[in-house]
């Protein structure tokens, strides 16, 4: 009897201080103990299930647990002799069927659950005439995210959407890149951008805000730092947001060229152009490629040495969005 | 048949301490040379964890840069799946099978051998990979293209190259177990009365069997795509191909792997729990045939794995739904397990808290698996932190607690020393906390929004602190496996086990500690699932014991 109760003081203090600490966040907020706070009716419809699934998971978990520990203590030797048998019962039907049926039953309940969330989550709510959903492409690469307007407004890594909008994404990768996964945790679930294949998710967006989140999949060396953010903002500020980016991107006025910079080359090359931040990559401050327009469009569209071609399809707005910011931000030093 | 029990003839340089050991074909030794053998991959995948676990420590470090960090992902995955969990219970297997059924040794000696020798050839290719120009693998134990077909140098390549190897070992292995457990049982050993454990390997063998050729065929044709990128497209959508193609092979293989890897862990769960309860197992049979239901269903459930990747609906339903069955036999041997220790006489020796320390750990395991079964719900908790505490719960905490469960119950079989006592308990404790402090806090950390593969992250407040728990924790668990190595370095001391120190109901334990060579003088006639039990109570009868 001995050796069960004495070690398992220490482990239940630990595990008291542990529940502690856990304890406390997840009084503040949820803590991770549920999907971050949904902002959107699908992630809603997700966190639901969720919670749904919770309800039974803990029951189990409980009765399980406490069935092990009631029967360890219950059972435990205590002065028998170490060799005498136990109740030699060998299994029984009536109890065999119970724990089969009760859980195809639980399983049943939770499937019918996830059915009636599912067109809720998954299908996209259908625009009205006076207001369609706004279509933007997302395109996942190595290591950015590039959303593209209907009406030709290019972005990097950060998304702009209306409050109480309906925003339709087309997710995809370019032929010649990996695989990424979108996921903004408060607005929906994951979805992967696959080369080759477009996918198709949406959100809406309850309130202003900023949300975060970033790439889901293993993408390579940066994976860790491809971020992306979704601002939702008043519906009129947004068509004013889009309208002036539009007219700044055909004057080439537009910030896409310093976005383009933080999202795409700064992962590397670092913010301040100081290189090193990620392999071998060079020092930008100062070098003399950044004012040589068409050698610096040759390795965007072929990559380099290390580089990948990470502006291989861009079109010339952007390829000179960015050119132009290069030479502006880094040539003067020369 | 006398003539064929005499000595055969061993040439003189087969017989030195070293060569004895490099041309044996005994099962008993094969089986020790693939636990010492994973033994030490097991140290090699643990330092990779560590070095994971150090680089999260806190929000924004770089000890270890982007790719060195996806390289050490790759090989720790890969290492522990192919290189540990697997061989170890081939090891398990190899030695306790042919003991468990009164065979006098594996059907196919030399190909067992054979087995072995392919396995740790794959494992030194496997660590070449280390020493390739361009580095380690590092696209991650799934290794998906595209981003596998880009991965530079040749560490790729030699991953590629040792699974393949690793492959025709263990599809060697599992024909040999298949062939052994149907034909060599002993007289009276139906299938109903054969032990828990040899029918879990027996399952395990069939997986294998079953599925490691689509492995074979997903690997081959990365290998061609990568080395001859011109002239093959099977998955690189610039050339046509399709990257989703590799996910449905590999998953066809991978999600079977995962039983392939729990199954004989809950077979030696179902040997341990009744022998330390003093009853027999509750549900022989429920037991038995729950583990063919789950072999059978982990074939039909793979793209459960892939809910991101935006299949149709009703192909989302279809595996969601298969998935879900899969729960139902899993959970038919938890409560049969928990039955088994319901007015029993519980003792309290390493193997039992072992296997206790499963049970209730592998059915949180199992549970979160029913959220990642949801498949909306899987859309928001795939590929992050959540799964990768989901999988440790399964794999670490139910096989690996298995396995040391399994070891120690089986350490004086195998080398007739016991393991000490308390360093093996304080070993188990450390891992047990060490083990729920790294992995409990990793679900929440995916549940605030953090992907696995990642290897740094920026926030400082919640997410830090769960990391850091996390850190805490796998140094913690270190520290018991360093305990468990002391334990086993000390029992070449240890104290003599005798033939049967647990009083063991199976038959491994009615022959000397360790076994002759030829392993049994006799075998008795089995009339049930405890033919020691059944002799010790004839004898009891009879005024002998």
């Amino acid at each position: 009897m001995t050796p069960l109760v004495r070690p398992k003081l220490p482990a239940t203090v630990v595990a008291a201080v542990v529940a502690l600490a856990l304890a406390v966040p997840a009084l503040a907020g949820n803590g991770g103990f549920a999907p971050v706070p949904p902002a959107s009716p699908n992630a809603e419809g997700i966190s639901q299930s969720y919670w749904f699934v919770t309800f039974f998971i803990l029951g189990i978990f409980v009765l399980v647990e406490t069935l092990l520990v009631v029967f360890v203590l219950r059972f435990r030797r205590r002065r028998r002799a170490r060799h005498a048998d136990g109740a030699q019962i060998h299994g029984s039907s009536r109890l065999e069927t119970m724990w089969t049926v009760g859980p195809v039953l639980i399983l049943f309940a939770i499937a019918v659950f996830v059915f009636a969330k599912l067109p809720g989550i998954k299908d996209v709510p259908t625009a009205s005439a006076g207001e369609p959903n706004l279509v933007v492409k997302v395109t996942g690469r190595q290591y950015y995210w590039q959303f593209e307007y209907p009406n030709g407004v290019i972005t990097i890594d950060e998304l702009r959407a209306p409050v109480g909008g309906v925003v339709q994404l087309d997710v995809t990768a370019p032929a010649n890149d990996v695989i990424h996964s979108w996921w903004i945790p408060a607005l929906g679930g994951k979805i992967d951008a696959i080369p080759g294949r477009v996918n198709h998710t949406w959100f809406q967006a309850e309130h202003a805000g900023v949300y975060s989140g970033q790439c889901a999949e293993l993408c390579g060396l940066n994976h860790a730092r491809m971020l992306s953010k979704v601002e939702a903002m008043p519906r009129a500020a947004f068509a004013a947001w889009l309208a002036e980016r539009k007219a700044q991107q055909d004057a080439g006025t537009s910030p896409l060229g310093r976005e383009a910079y933080d999202g795409v080359c700064a992962k590397c090359h670092g913010l301040a152009g100081e290189g090193k931040v990620a392999v071998d990559a060079p020092q930008l401050q100062g070098a003399s490629l950044v004012s040589d327009a068409a050698g610096i469009e040759r390795l965007l569209r072929n990559g380099g040495i290390l580089m990948s071609a990470v502006g291989r399809d861009w079109n010339d707005t952007q390829m000179k969005a960015m050119t132009d910011y290069l030479k502006e931000r880094f040539a003067s030093g020369n | 048949m006398a003539t064929n029990v005499g000595t055969p003839t061993v040439p003189s340089w087969q017989r030195g301490r070293v060569a004895g050991w490099l041309v044996t074909v005994d099962h008993k030794r094969i089986g020790l040379l693939y636990i010492a053998t994973a033994g030490v991959f097991f140290a090699i995948s643990g330092f990779l964890a560590l070095l994971i676990r150090t680089q999260l420590a806190q929000a924004d470090q770089s000890i270890v840069t982007g790719n060195s960090y996806n390289e050490s992902v790759t090989m720790h995955g890969t290492g522990m799946v192919f290189f540990v969990v697997v061989p170890i219970l081939a090891g398990l297997g190899n030695f306790l099978v042919p003991l468990m059924i009164g065979a006098r040794d594996m059907a196919f000696p030399r190909l067992n051998a054979l087995s072995y020798w392919l396995y740790l050839f794959a494992g030194l290719v496997f660590c070449l990979s280390f020493f390739a120009k361009g580095g380690a693998a590092n696209a991650g134990w799934t290794a998906y293209p595209p981003l596998s077909l880009q991965s530079p140098g040749n560490g790729q390549d030699l991953w590629i190259l040792s699974l393949h190897i690793l492959t025709i070992s263990s599809m060697a292995g599992a024909i040999n177990f298949i062939v052994t457990i149907q034909n060599m049982r002993t007289a009276g050993m139906t299938w109903t009365r054969m032990p828990l454990f040899v029918w879990s390997i027996y399952v395990y063998a069939w997986l294998l069997l079953l599925v490691l050729p689509a492995l074979s065929a997903g690997l081959t044709a990365l290998l061609l795509e990568r080395q001859f990128p011109g002239t093959f497209h099977f998955f690189a959508p610039s050339g046509g191909g399709s990257p989703v193609l590799y996910q449905h092979v590999f998953w066809f293989f991978g999600h079977p792997e995962v039983y392939i890897m729990i199954l004989p862990a809950m077979g030696i769960v179902s040997e341990i729990l009744p022998v330390f309860s003093r009853k027999p197992i509750f549900g022989y049979k429920a037991i038995a045939f729950s583990s063919i239901a789950i072999g059978f269903f982990s074939m039909l459930v793979w793209a459960h794995h892939m809910f991101t990747v935006g299949l149709s609906t009703p192909l989302n339903i279809w595996f969601m739904l298969v998935s879900m069955v899969i729960a139902v036999p899993t959970g038919m041997k938890i409560f049969n397990w928990l039955a088994t220790l319901w007015r029993g006489n519980l003792s309290f020796d390493t193997p039992m808290l072992c296997a206790i320390a499963f049970l209730s750990v592998f059915t949180f395991g199992g549970l979160t698996g029913i959220y990642l079964a949801a498949f909306p719900v899987d859309w928001q908790l795939h590929d992050t932190y959540f799964v990768v505490g989901h999988f440790h719960y399964v794999l670490f905490g139910g096989a690996v607690f298995a396995i040391l469960g399994g070891l120690v119950y089986w350490w004086p079989k195998m080398v007739g020393r016991m393991l000490d006592e308390r360093i093996t308990k304080a070993a188990f404790w450390l891992t047990f906390v060490g083990f729920n402090l790294t992995f409990f806090p990793q679900h929440l950390a995916g549940m605030l929004g953090m992907p696995r593969r990642i290897f740094t992250y920026y926030d400082t407040g919640l997410l830090q602190a769960y990391n850091l728990a996390s850190t805490l924790g796998s140094f913690t668990m270190g520290v018991g496996m360093l305990l468990f190595l002391g334990a086993i370095v000390k029992s070449v001391n240890g104290r003599r086990a005798g033939n049967d120190p647990w009083l063991g109901d199976t038959l491994e334990w009615y022959t000397t500690s360790p076994p002759p060579a030829h392993n049994f003088e006799s075998v008795p006639y089995v009339t049930s699932a405890r033919p020691l039990y059944d002799l010790r109570r004839t004898l009891k009868d009879s005024g002998a014991l």
